[in-house]
């Protein structure tokens, strides 16, 4: 017994002493004063060591106090810059006025450009094949790949207040061509948040998607566009385009948060019919039109939106370069409630465009509606629903193509990075005279 | 009586015999045992000593963790909601006043500028904020989206020069050249201010 308890003393002493001996691995003094006046000059140096740690503490602490009160001051901190010691995180501070170029350096010159693309499979039963929103597919066909529009995104800032900006599709035909249209190109001028005008080819404000997705894939929930904010071009309802002079900005209203937009311009539409692939397109010869806008964005729930819109234009219409023989007064009344956020999308929009006949005073209206909710899961999954409405007369000049058709869209989108997406969804339209169409749209959308 | 005391003097030489002859893997299990015992006692120790590093740093002063708000000292804001903070953040507040547009400065990505901007200020994670200010330059709402900068010093050195500037930036690294704006009517270091 007396033996164990002596080896654990031994191991004890052993493990003890073990980091004391590796830091002292020097070789060992034979003299035992001189190992004494060993020792007292390391205690003489730990003691030095000490203390200039120490005063470093006090050094700093000094400085983060120094620190503290040039925050608390609320003016400019007094603190002189010889003082500052460059952080070890951070990059060293540098002297006053040594940016290069000043203030000017910030706004860099020159184009930044972003683009937007997608590569879409759309499997459809329709008969007899739908025109319109083709976007690269082939009408009659069961189901085939296409790329549909590729869209740069060309910004400049010319000074804090100016920017031009340009939007240029490269639209897939269903031959297989590509088209090549300035969807929109502003010079925008921002004068305060009262007063922003833009003046060139811009989206009308006669809807929010138009506003707000223009011709990024990528940004939409959806793999395509409701059908009644569909570009004109591609078949939809609302004149989608016009040149001419944007003005929009706040209206004080406190948390009401109210906003106002005007236009003036002229719109060029030409619109295809989407029952009939290869009959000739209408083409609209609009007069100027005109748009008011109100919406208001209260402080109280961030991401919501809700206002309405007016726009009314004339218009003479022709298919083919041959006149159909009346004059129209188009007017196209708005409604939005939009809520928005990361995680959750609802947006709804209601639309009533009404075409009156200036040679017999006849009047057709077309209501119109979609909604869409979509919720992320998982910060990558995103499904969504989606219901859609158009009822248009059979009479109607220009519309007749449209008659009624409803019905919903089902389908999720996966964001893979922050770049690229994947969506698929199903879709179901019921229309008056025809058979329901099944339509499957699968898409790989991206941005670069 | 004597079975018994024959008995023990038996067991102890076999003891003895035991001990002697296999003495080195005892020591070593000993030796062992031992190590073991001392490295679980510096074990303790070294959790004692981060348990009052981490103590000290709950005890230093807020001022030193808070992120404060920064402008341009010729802008006239001098106190700011933080409402309004998130506007100018998000894209929905641009000018400060008639004449003088806000110019938006952010730390790049991972610096705790950025985290307290997403965290308290926008709600957002990094991947909702680069999709958010994709859809608000390209919606054409916005002329452009926050600058990011990658160190608190240029940071400094921007909102010096622009005077429409606003940055957010550690307390600590505040220097001279801008004025720091209360938020919410407190000032960083102070009971209650919101970004920390």
């Amino acid at each position: 017994m007396y033996r164990i308890v002596m080896v654990m003393l031994l191991g004890l002493a052993l493990f003890g002493s073990a980091p004391v001996a590796a830091q002292n691995s020097g070789p060992q003094p034979a003299n035992p004063a001189a190992e004494v006046q060993a020792q007292q000059e390391t205690i003489r140096a730990l003691l030095k060591e000490v203390n200039d740690l120490k005063a470093r503490v006090a050094a700093l602490e000094s400085r983060q106090n120094e620190s503290r009160e040039n925050a608390g001051k609320q003016t400019e901190a007094a603190k002189p810059a010889e003082q500052a010691e460059p952080k070890t995180t951070e990059a060293a501070v540098p002297a006053p006025g040594n940016l290069p170029g000043g203030a000017e350096a910030l706004h860099a010159g020159g184009i930044k450009m972003q683009g937007f693309a997608a590569v879409t499979y759309k499997a459809s039963d329709a008969r007899p094949p739908e025109g319109g929103a083709l976007l690269g597919f082939r009408p009659g066909s069961s189901g085939n790949f296409a790329v549909g529009d590729i869209d740069l995104f060309l910004t400049s800032q010319l000074t804090p207040k100016t920017l031009i900006l340009t939007e240029i599709a490269f639209s897939e035909q269903s031959s297989g061509e590509f088209e090549t249209d300035v969807e929109r190109v502003l010079l925008k001028y921002d004068a305060n948040d009262y007063l922003k005008m833009s003046f060139g080819r811009f989206h009308t404000a006669t809807s929010y998607f138009n506003s707000v997705f223009h011709h990024g894939g990528w940004l939409q929930t959806t793999a395509d566009r409701p059908f009644v904010v569909e570009f004109s071009d591609h078949g939809g309802m609302v004149p989608s385009q016009a040149i001419g002079a944007s003005i929009t900005g706040k209206i004080p209203s406190g948390k009401l948060g109210l906003n106002y937009v005007f236009e003036y311009g002229t719109a060029s539409i030409i619109r295809p019919q989407i029952n009939v692939p290869g009959a000739p397109e209408i083409e609209e010869h609009n007069g100027n039109e005109i748009t008011g806008g109100l919406f208001a964005r209260p402080d109280w729930l961030h991401g919501l939106e809700v206002g309405g819109s007016f726009y009314h234009d004339r218009i003479s219409p022709a298919a083919d370069g041959v006149s159909l023989g009346v004059h129209m007064e188009q007017s196209v009344a708005s409604a939005r409630a939009v809520y928005v956020t990361p995680k959750f999308e609802f947006l709804s929009e209601g639309f009533l465009i009404q075409h009156k006949v200036q040679e017999t005073g006849q009047k057709f209206n077309a209501p119109a509606f979609y909604g869409l909710i979509s919720k992320q899961i998982n910060a990558r999954w995103r499904p969504f629903f989606r219901f859609q409405y158009a009822n248009a007369s059979a009479a109607s000049p220009l519309f007749s193509d449209i008659s009624l058709r409803y019905g919903p869209s089902l389908g999720v989108r996966y964001d893979l990075n922050d770049y690229i997406a994947f969506k698929t969804q199903y879709d179901r339209t019921m229309r008056r005279g025809f058979s329901s169409i099944n339509g499957m749209l699968s898409q790989l959308a991206f941005r670069f | 009586m004597k079975i018994k005391s024959i008995g023990w003097a038996r067991r102890s030489r076999v003891r003895k015999n035991l001990v002697r002859k296999n003495w080195k893997p005892s020591v070593v299990l000993l030796v062992l045992l031992a190590g073991l015992a001392l490295a679980g006692l510096k074990l303790t120790e070294l959790k004692l000593t981060a348990q009052k590093l981490e103590a000290q740093k709950k005890d230093l002063p807020a001022g030193g963790t808070d992120v404060a708000v920064i402008v341009n000292p010729q802008n006239p804001v001098d106190s700011i909601s933080l409402a309004d903070l998130r506007k100018i953040y998000s894209g929905e507040k641009q000018s400060w006043n008639s004449s003088l547009p806000v110019f938006v400065l952010v730390r790049a990505p991972q610096a705790r500028e950025r985290e307290v901007l997403l965290n308290r200020v926008l709600r957002m994670t990094e991947s909702e904020y680069k999709q958010f200010w994709v859809r608000k330059v390209y919606s054409g709402e916005i002329q452009r989206e926050p600058l990011a900068l990658l160190s608190n010093g240029m940071q400094l050195e921007a909102v010096r020069a622009e005077h429409g500037a606003i940055a957010l930036i550690s307390a600590q690294d505040i220097h001279q050249g801008v004025k720091v704006v209360k938020v919410d009517g407190h000032l960083p270091g102070t009971a209650g201010y919101p970004l920390r």
